[in-house]
């Protein structure tokens, strides 16, 4: 979301309704606290900085949002519904669900590849942006809960399996790309494509499986 | 601290007096105490220099002489806690004699023994070490690493050890640290313990293979019901 791209408003008429204007001044607020956030972490970002990156004013601003932390917050959703919209549209037309979940897998790590200052905002920055932006993250996060549960039944009787495996596999996927994006190497978080869907698969088909399953679709 | 020869006799009579040691490794724990009850509260950003002193019932003279400014007050406690149960859950490792799931086993039982007790600097430790900046982070990786150790001698019980991926056991601690985050933000530190053998299966199963696994979760449970 580079705010660059976006010119400043021009002044007078402009032919724009009043809600198309505040849509937009919205939306360059967002981007602004994205790239003010790339630059000098959230903890460190102040209103002035977003609003110069964004190129509005101060009281736009408060038209808008509360404060930081909730621009922070809307900055975050708009992440995780393109996000969202991401792997639906990498699962949707997969009919198998092995191959849903390594296409999921894929959807999410090059998105976060692709747009480093974006993947720390939501991984590394979310953490310290207040337990409402802690919150909406765990629940983003859970929102991947299905998508692998749906492997349960791939597997055939006996021992069903705990019911926080889903969580624990979640929890060291999430712990694996946080330590690549923090250390500074988004762009190489791709890498852990086989690795990450390695350990999605292996617990409801088994090692060997999943390896092969892997090794055929990366 | 020993009376100086010649003072002894004007020491009063009755129990001994507070060492000035004494007494300032307990400013020290109230402090951390404080922060650490903070923080479970207001989280990191939310909690002051200012919350911390009227918490711990102390002047903000005596905090300056134990730390410069939150931070460092929050990363003494980050090291402190996490020593202390780093040194504990490698220790019941080392002191567990049975094959390498068994150790695993008292390692995790460990760990969640002192985040049941302890909710709050657990939650300190393992949730909002990550929204305090870089150097908290990496003493959160640091004790991460070393949980990860214990897990490494599992390789060897794995007809495929060659190939494991290389970061395995960090991002099986890292599923669990996760989980345990988990229960702390939903206030669940409680009930952990129920959680303990199916945990000990997620962590055991890419080693031992899923049977295994779920054999040595079902003996850990009844072990721990006794």
């Amino acid at each position: 979301m580079p705010s660059e791209e976006l010119g400043p408003l021009p002044a007078g008429r402009h032919g724009y309704s009043r809600e198309q204007v505040a849509h937009h001044q919205r939306e360059r607020l967002i981007a602004g606290l994205a790239s003010a956030v790339a630059e000098k972490g959230y903890a460190a970002v102040t209103l002035t900085d977003i609003t110069r990156e964004a190129k509005v004013s101060r009281r736009v601003f408060y038209e808008n949002f509360e404060g930081k932390e909730e621009c922070f917050l809307a900055a975050f959703d708009v992440v995780v519904a393109h996000l969202r919209e991401l792997v639906g549209e990498a699962v949707e037309p997969i009919p198998d669900w092995p191959g849903r979940a390594i296409a999921a897998t894929r959807a999410v790590l090059t998105f976060l590849a692709s747009e480093p200052d974006l993947a720390r905002l939501c991984l590394v920055e979310s953490r310290s942006a207040g337990p409402a932006v802690s919150a909406r993250f765990n629940e983003a996060v859970g929102q991947l809960r299905p998508l692998l549960s749906q492997g349960r039944a791939e597997r055939g009787g006996g021992r069903p399996l705990p019911d926080s495996t889903e969580d624990s596999i979640l929890g060291s996927l999430v712990s694996l790309a946080f330590r690549k994006v923090a250390g500074g190497e988004a762009e190489q978080v791709e890498d852990l494509l086989p690795e990450c869907a390695e350990f999605v698969l292996a617990p409801y088909l088994g090692p060997d499986e999943a390896s092969q399953l892997v090794h055929e679709a990366t | 601290m020993r009376a100086l020869p010649g003072k002894a006799s004007r020491q009063p009579p009755g129990p001994e007096p507070v060492s000035r040691d004494a007494a300032a490794a307990d400013q020290r724990r109230r402090i951390l105490e404080a922060t650490a009850d903070l923080l479970a509260e207001h989280g990191y950003q939310g909690t002051t220099l200012e919350m911390i002193v009227r918490q711990a019932k102390v002047g903000y003279a005596t905090f300056y002489k134990h730390y410069a400014d939150r931070d460092e007050a929050f990363l003494a406690l980050l090291d402190a806690a996490t020593e202390r149960t780093v040194a504990r859950i490698e220790a019941a490792f080392q002191r567990e004699e049975g094959p390498w799931p068994d150790r695993v086993g008292a390692a995790l039982g460990v760990l969640f023994e002192d985040v049941a007790a302890h909710p709050n600097v657990a939650r300190a430790c393992l949730v909002e070490a990550l929204t305090a900046g870089p150097e908290a982070t990496a003493r959160h990786e640091r004790a991460l690493k070393r949980l990860a150790a214990l897990l490494r001698p599992g390789r060897e019980l794995n007809p495929r050890q060659a190939r494991l991926p290389e970061n395995l056991e960090e991002t099986l601690a890292g599923g669990v640290v996760w989980v345990l985050s988990q229960r702390l933000i939903g206030g669940e530190a409680a009930k952990l313990r129920a959680l303990l053998p199916e945990t000990l299966e997620f962590l055991l199963r890419p080693y031992v293979g899923e049977d295994e696994a779920a054999k040595e979760a079902g003996e850990f449970a009844e072990a721990i019901s006794a």
